[in-house]
């Protein structure tokens, strides 16, 4: 069952595709010379996980974050999401800035599970909402839908411990969804699936994404996953993570597969590699294992 | 640490029981072991039938009850406040936690003089030693329950917007509950074990009561069916907190 | 905000006041002087008394020959009855878990017969001992050994059959077998068991000692509660626990000890 098997079939949205060839719109969030360190100066085990990382995201982008184990891409989503206050620097939503969550604006899709297992899927997404405040009488529809969208309304009265690995993503995904905000902050998603299972939701995450016009900011490791769905990718260095360079993807919403095999695919992510190798070099040599940052 | 039981050795424990019937009736057959210690299987068999037909151990037996009921009403709401209340400081719990875990490994029985000077010899005291035991396996493993909740449920609904008493409500008590549920099913086992020893120390009235009255007055056969009652009445309670407490986990796991 | 509350501390949090071994002890201070303060201006000294009269009447209680000759006898069964568990209760451990027949066979009814309460059946045991030691170190036997057992069973079920079969194939006897291969495998669940097991002694010797009350502490501890002393009832209790978390304290630190041989 992918992503899309529901009624409303695919869309183009031509006016979006206007707006990805002529307004590379305004920039919606700023990042501005952000560091994140932790443990004081002076000491020993002091980790610079961040190092000034400047960036400005435009409203309807889709951007990836990608690099090394350890160089903070992590660290920045939450930063962007309010989630750990930085260093130095700061980061501005629409204008405001970034003081800690933002459920309004900002909804994030964590890697791990962060389902409630003692809620149905339904109640899930609508516990989603009643956080965020959303008024009793449209959590129900609300969440119908957004579980439309991600295809998995069938179950909606499961439990998450009845669903798989891959359906328990995209329920996080339609409670995020659900959230109606404009910013969707992803931290590797895909994380726990199978390749080809991540390479056909990549196709479906596309065409919702496009639908959706939301501002999109998602981490991953997949070179493939960043080039398939992204506008732009920042690549990071290893520890401290610095912003190395940020490659544009020029290709119009919604991805298809035939993108995927495409020849401007495969330069794109051969550029990624090469920019990419020496810093997983790096990370090898100097830091031992550990959960992405 | 005790091991579950498969069918197979529900069976051997069955066969085991009728061995132990079949040396119990040959044992004492006159001449072997002395009836004072010791009685016949059809004696006690025939005053285990009138315990349950017309018998006056259903008053002693409402006290017992009564007497758990009470206590663990009373451990239940004061562990599971206490344990909140430190289970909101991390500091709290860091100081408490071990404190509590050390006072748990005092014998409470040791209290039970205690009560008896302070309660005299009736339920109150055997209230209180109920109360006292059954305290703080809910209380530590209220504070665990709480203390221990998943950071990626709090991260998740912290990011959606759930203030302090959503996150409360809607995350962590859920979270928390299968955990403060055995909690509770420890502390109800344990109090009913405490208060049928109270009262086999010094009662006026209760299974175990009966059990020492029967005792001093060498009524062995008469005893026997009584502890076999109270032992069923033990057996019964552990079936039906357990029950709860595994209908009470699912869907919260 | 609870303990859990989620982010990295990206600035240095001002630490705890005190350490919480400190804190403890301030709060355990907090608690006696509330004690204290309530037990002398509100309680009736019948029933109530502070703990510094308590604490006076230490002196007297332990003075008295025939109450420290109570407590000594309750010491000695307490010995007995854990030694004879752990001895008895390591020889049948072994013997039903070494033997997938035995395991299955017996194991079943030494469950069966750990799950009953024992305060029930603490009258028989005094009609058929009598009301002295011999009944508390039996009571104390009858619940220490239990737990000895079952965590004996489960300390060498994880013993893979090869390394045996290993030692047999090179001539080792049943004694090598078991000095070297065997035993070291089962010291830590053996020491945990050691743990549990003196804390299930101690409760059926204090039990049976309570039940008691013509001779022994039973006696003493009926005595002040009938002539409401609470004082020297304190007194008593207070000498017993110190006595029960010392040897409980005793046996945790030789687990840990033991512990860190984790062959796994």
């Amino acid at each position: 069952m992918t992503l899309l098997d529901s009624k409303q079939g695919n869309t183009h949205d031509p006016r979006r595709k206007m707006e990805q060839n002529v307004n590379r719109g305004e920039a919606i969030i700023k990042v501005e010379g952000v560091s994140q360190a932790f443990g004081a100066e002076g000491d020993p085990r002091r980790v610079v996980a961040l190092e000034s990382a400047t960036l400005d995201i435009a409203r309807g982008e889709l951007l990836s974050l990608i690099g090394p184990s350890g160089c903070g891409k992590s660290t920045l989503l939450n930063i962007i999401g309010g989630l750990t206050t930085p260093t130095t620097g700061r980061v501005t939503i629409d204008g405001h800035v970034v003081k800690g969550p933002s459920p309004q604006k900002v909804a994030y899709v964590f890697q791990e599970n962060t389902l409630f297992p003692w809620r149905t899927v339904i109640d899930n997404v609508k516990l989603g909402m009643a956080f965020q405040g959303v008024a009793k009488g449209e959590r129900q529809d609300r969440a119908r839908q957004s579980l439309e969208a991600v295809g998995l309304v069938d179950f909606a009265n499961h439990y998450p411990a009845q669903l798989s690995g891959g359906m328990k993503q995209r329920v996080q995904l339609a409670r995020a969804l659900g959230l109606q905000t404009e910013v969707l902050l992803m931290d590797e998603p895909f994380a726990a699936l199978d390749e080809q299972t991540r390479m056909v939701l990549g196709e479906d995450l596309s065409v919702l994404l496009a639908r959706t016009g939301k501002t999109i900011i998602f981490v991953t490791h997949s070179l493939v996953e960043a080039v398939f769905l992204a506008d732009r990718v920042a690549v990071l260095t290893a520890r401290p993570g610095k912003i190395k360079k940020i490659i544009h993807v020029d290709e119009p919403h919604p991805r298809k597969s035939e993108f995927m095999t495409s020849a401007k695919l495969g330069n794109l992510r051969n550029e990624l590699y090469e920019l990419l190798h020496d810093e997983i070099r790096k990370t090898m040599t100097h830091q031992p294992a550990e959960a992405g940052a | 640490m005790r091991p579950k039981l498969g069918f197979g050795q529900r069976l051997i424990q069955l066969g085991v029981l009728i061995l132990i019937l079949v040396a119990w009736y040959i044992g004492t057959m006159p001449g072997h072991i002395n009836p004072l210690l010791l009685p016949p299987p059809a004696p006690v068999f025939k005053d285990f039938w009138q315990l349950l037909t017309n018998s006056n151990i259903w008053p002693d037996l409402w006290v017992t009850v009564h007497e758990w009921i009470v206590a663990v009403a009373i451990a239940a709401v004061a562990g599971c406040s206490l344990g909140y209340v430190i289970s909101r400081s991390a500091y709290a719990v860091r100081v408490f936690d071990p404190l509590l875990a050390g006072i748990y490994s005092i014998p409470a029985i040791l209290l039970f003089p205690l009560y008896l000077l302070f309660f005299g010899l009736g339920a109150g005291s055997k209230i209180a030693i109920g109360t006292t035991i059954a305290f703080f396996p809910v209380v530590l493993n209220t504070i665990a329950g709480l203390a221990n909740v998943d950071k990626a449920y709090i991260r998740a609904a912290q990011s959606m917007g759930a203030n302090d008493l959503q996150l409360f409500w809607s995350v962590m008590l859920p979270a928390a509950f299968p955990v403060v549920l055995t909690g509770l099913r420890l502390g109800c086992i344990i109090a009913f074990l405490a208060i049928l020893g109270g009262e086999t120390i010094s009662s006026l009235a209760g299974l175990g009561h009966r059990i020492v009255s029967l005792a001093e007055n060498m009524e062995s056969a008469q005893m026997f069916a009584n502890i076999v009652f109270a032992v069923l009445m033990a057996f019964i309670i552990n079936g039906v907190v357990s029950f709860a407490e595994a209908r009470g986990r699912r869907g919260f796991q | 905000m609870t303990a859990t509350t989620m982010g990295s501390v990206s600035h240095a949090r001002r630490g705890p006041i005190m350490s919480p071994g400190w804190a403890r002890l301030v709060a355990i201070f907090i608690l006696l002087a509330l004690w204290e303060i309530g037990a002398r201006f509100y309680a009736d000294p019948l029933f109530l008394c502070p703990p510094s009269q308590a604490v006076g009447a230490l002196s007297h209680i332990l003075s008295d020959p025939k109450i420290r000759n109570a407590i000594e006898v309750t010491i000695f069964e307490v010995a007995f009855a854990f030694s004879m568990s752990v001895s008895v209760g390591l020889a049948i451990g072994l013997a039903v878990g070494l033997h997938g027949f035995t395991k299955q066979s017996i194991l079943p009814v030494i469950l069966m017969l750990y799950a009953t309460p024992q305060a029930t059946i603490l009258p028989l045991f005094v009609l058929i001992f009598g009301i002295g030691p011999a009944a508390k170190i039996a009571f104390g036997v009858s619940h220490g050994i239990f737990p000895v057992i079952v965590t004996t069973v489960a300390g060498v079920q994880n013993l893979r059959p090869q390394l045996l079969r290993a030692a047999h194939s090179m001539g080792a006897n049943r004694w090598q077998v078991f000095t070297s291969i065997i035993f070291p495998h089962m010291i830590p669940s053996f020491f945990t068991g050691m743990r549990l097991g003196m804390t299930a002694v101690l409760l059926g010797v204090l039990l049976a000692e309570l039940y008691v009350s013509t001779a022994g502490i039973g006696f003493y501890t009926r005595l002040f509660a009938e002539s409401f002393s609470p004082p020297d009832l304190f007194a008593l209790i207070s000498v017993l626990a110190a006595i029960a978390v010392t040897l409980n304290e005793l046996c945790r630190m030789a687990e840990r000890h033991f512990s860190r041989w984790n062959i796994g």
